[in-house]
């Protein structure tokens, strides 16, 4: 489902080139659950925005879904975003004026849902996180548990075939953090690939498989089962 | 399409709550500059009124020829005299000038102290005129009962009057004056023709109209006039040019040929409505400038605070802004998003302006009699205005955070 080859990636630092990425050869097939772990700066960040189609890379290719991605315009990434890739963020990222439902119904603004259907499709995505009974609360009305399971929903509700999340568990506590990782096994095992950034091996333990960068390369890559 | 439109601009309306009292700023400014703008529309319009109602009485093709009295040519022999006698007037009815569409002569003066005007022991204190048959036409007087002057009556200096709404109520009271009869001076005159109440209220109240009340006229034949005065003297010509723009010219005209029939003794003048017209239309003019270049400012000062609000607006919210771009909004979504947000704070800004002004402007028009109320053109360009205000102040910020990578909006703290 995901091909990555030969993928570099450089920031220019005053008169260097300073590598972020180098030499990543990635091969995810659907269904997966992947950690990416490894030390402060050495470029997960980076490699999940690569692979969710937000940032560009500097040489190698990918591609995503049988979708080229590296030639692809802007507008394209949109609606590939869009379409395909649900985002899970360390601190939620959700629009503060506005309800929770509402920062749910987001992703089917720009995919052309009708405000009606939209509610509905928005109101479901939140049941099935279980959080509906938030639907009209602002977020800093919501815990962080319950922001982030707010911002899985939003993730899910256009449902995408891949699932990014960087840190998710960053921001919570050990008890909340399960409570999402166990959301996160529950979505794997309904079919969901998921590629997730953590700084900690009980989170990484969620996934069926651990990439450890090290200085922008990939240092090791374990496939458990 | 209209349901995509309104649910973006739902959107927008959220983003506003949050800057509410910086946004309130702007939408004054705007409100003030919309205003001003319906301010200059009614101006213009008042104008267009006071040029069309009120100048239109005297005849908007009207010129007036008379001695030049301030003459103090010390080679000259001083004469008595208006300088235009009726051989002048014969020579200048006789088609002499071709941009002069009619002439009439004008007598005014007393016989004694004053005219005694007078119907069974009612006075009036009507100002008295000779003219000739046309000279209704050139000022555009209306008779509303009875006739005009026919050349006959003149000829045969007939005692016969047009007399003014005024006059024939203190003369007649409430009844019909027509075929009445009255004294100027003992002599009977009867009524032939009422004028139609002709209103320069407006210039009245501004010390103008030359101190005549349109209402309180009579007019005689200006030979009859001649008559009762025993001379043979006209005190000025009043003409109707062809077109507006040939008044001077028919001015010029006239003037030649008094000149060569008395060069050596008088000089004259003229006045024309043109000129007039030119005046008010230059003080117009000067006014609507100043509504427009304040218009200008304000609107300035509010697309300004616009651009501020939404340039820190773009900000704030650049982690939303890269958030979107993450769920799947395109460069034109985010452009379309912020440019909306200023659309609707210089809108609501018009809207206020637009009620302000229609608000002025009925206030005005009560209290000039002129009705001012805004035309459909000037709300739509209020309208017109405010958008594109939104728009142009809106679109720098809006093209900023539209070209925020995904990523780096992301990572902004
Ligand atoms: N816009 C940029 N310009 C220059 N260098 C950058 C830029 N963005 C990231 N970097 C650098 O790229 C490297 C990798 O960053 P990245 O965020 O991917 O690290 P990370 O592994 O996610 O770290 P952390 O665990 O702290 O989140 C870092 O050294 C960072 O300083
Ligand atoms: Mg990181």
């Amino acid at each position: 489902m995901i091909h990555l080859t030969g993928i570099y990636k450089s920031y220019r630092v005053g008169e260097r080139d300073l590598p972020i990425l180098r030499n990543i050869d990635l091969k995810v097939s659907a269904g997966e659950f992947i950690a990416i772990m490894g030390p402060s700066g050495s470029g997960k960040t980076t490699l999940l925005n690569v692979i969710g189609c937000l940032d560009s890379v500097d040489a190698g290719s990918y591609t995503l879904a049988g979708e080229t991605i590296e030639h692809a315009t802007d507008d394209e990434l949109a609606r590939i975003r869009n379409r395909h890739i649900g985002f899970v963020f360390q601190l939620f990222n959700l629009i503060p004026r506005i309800s929770a439902l509402r920062n749910v119904e987001l992703p089917m603004i720009y995919s052309g849902v009708s405000p009606v259907e939209r509610q509905q499709l928005a109101l479901q995505a939140l049941q099935r996180m279980a959080i509906d009974d938030r639907a009209d609360h602002a977020p800093n009305q919501l815990s962080g548990g319950q922001q982030q399971r707010v911002a899985i929903a939003r993730a899910l509700v256009n449902n995408p075939e891949l699932l990014v999340a960087d840190e998710p568990t960053g921001s919570l506590d050990s008890a909340t953090g399960s409570e999402i990782m166990n959301l996160f096994s529950q979505l794997n095992q309904a079919g969901m690939t998921i590629i997730m950034v953590t700084h900690e091996e009980e989170i990484a333990a969620y996934a069926g498989r651990i990439i450890r960068l090290k200085d922008g390369e990939i240092a090791a890559d374990d496939k458990r089962c | 399409m209209l349901i995509f439109f309104l649910d973006r601009f739902y959107q927008s309306l959220y983003a506003l709550k949050d800057n509410l009292r910086r946004t309130l700023l702007s939408i004054i400014g705007i409100a003030i500059g919309i205003a001003a703008v319906m301010a200059v529309g009614a101006i213009s319009k008042g104008g267009n009124y006071l040029i069309f109602s009120e100048l239109e009485t005297f005849g908007l093709n009207s010129l007036w020829v008379s001695r030049d009295r301030a003459d103090k040519d010390p080679n000259r022999m001083v004469r008595e005299g208006t300088g235009i006698s009726n051989n002048d007037y014969l020579a200048l009815t006789a088609d002499c000038c071709s941009a002069v569409h009619r002439i009439s002569a004008i007598v005014y003066g007393t016989r004694g102290k004053r005219n005694i005007i007078q119907a069974n022991n009612r006075y009036s204190n009507a100002q008295l005129q000779g003219v000739d048959f046309s000279l209704t036409t050139i000022a555009n007087d209306v008779i509303v009962q009875g006739r005009a002057f026919r050349s006959r009556d003149i000829s045969k200096r007939r005692t016969v009057a047009i007399i003014g709404p005024t006059v024939a109520k203190d003369l007649f009271g409430e009844a019909s004056p027509l075929g009445r009869e009255f004294r100027i001076n003992n002599r009977k005159y009867t009524v032939i023709g009422l004028l139609e109440d002709k209103s320069r209220d407006f210039l009245a109240s501004i010390g103008s109209a030359g101190g005549q009340d349109a209402n309180n006229r009579i007019l005689i034949p200006f030979t009859t006039f001649q008559q009762m005065l025993g001379n043979k003297k006209i005190n000025y010509l009043q003409a109707e040019a062809v077109t507006q723009v040939q008044a001077a010219e028919a001015a010029e005209q006239i003037i030649a040929i008094l000149k060569r029939h008395n060069g050596r003794n008088f000089t004259y003048k003229s006045e024309t409505m043109a000129s007039y017209i030119a005046t008010t239309e230059r003080i117009l003019d000067g006014v609507a400038m100043i509504g427009i270049i304040a218009a200008s400012v304000s609107l300035l000062v509010g697309g300004m605070g616009i651009m501020n609000i939404m340039s820190t607006s773009v900000l704030e919210r650049t982690r939303e802004i890269g958030l979107r771009k993450a769920i799947g909004a395109r460069k034109r979504d985010i452009l379309l998003q912020f440019l909306l947000e200023a659309v609707v704070i210089s809108t609501a800004g018009g809207l206020i302006g637009l009620t302000l002004g229609t608000a002025a402007s009925i206030v005005l028009s009560e209290l000039t009699g002129f009705p001012l109320a805004p035309s459909f053109v000037v709300i739509v360009i209020a309208l017109v205005v405010s958008v594109a205000v939104g728009i142009i102040s809106g679109y720098l910020p809006a093209r900023r955070a539209a070209n925020l990578p995904p990523v780096d909006a992301l990572r902004y703290e």
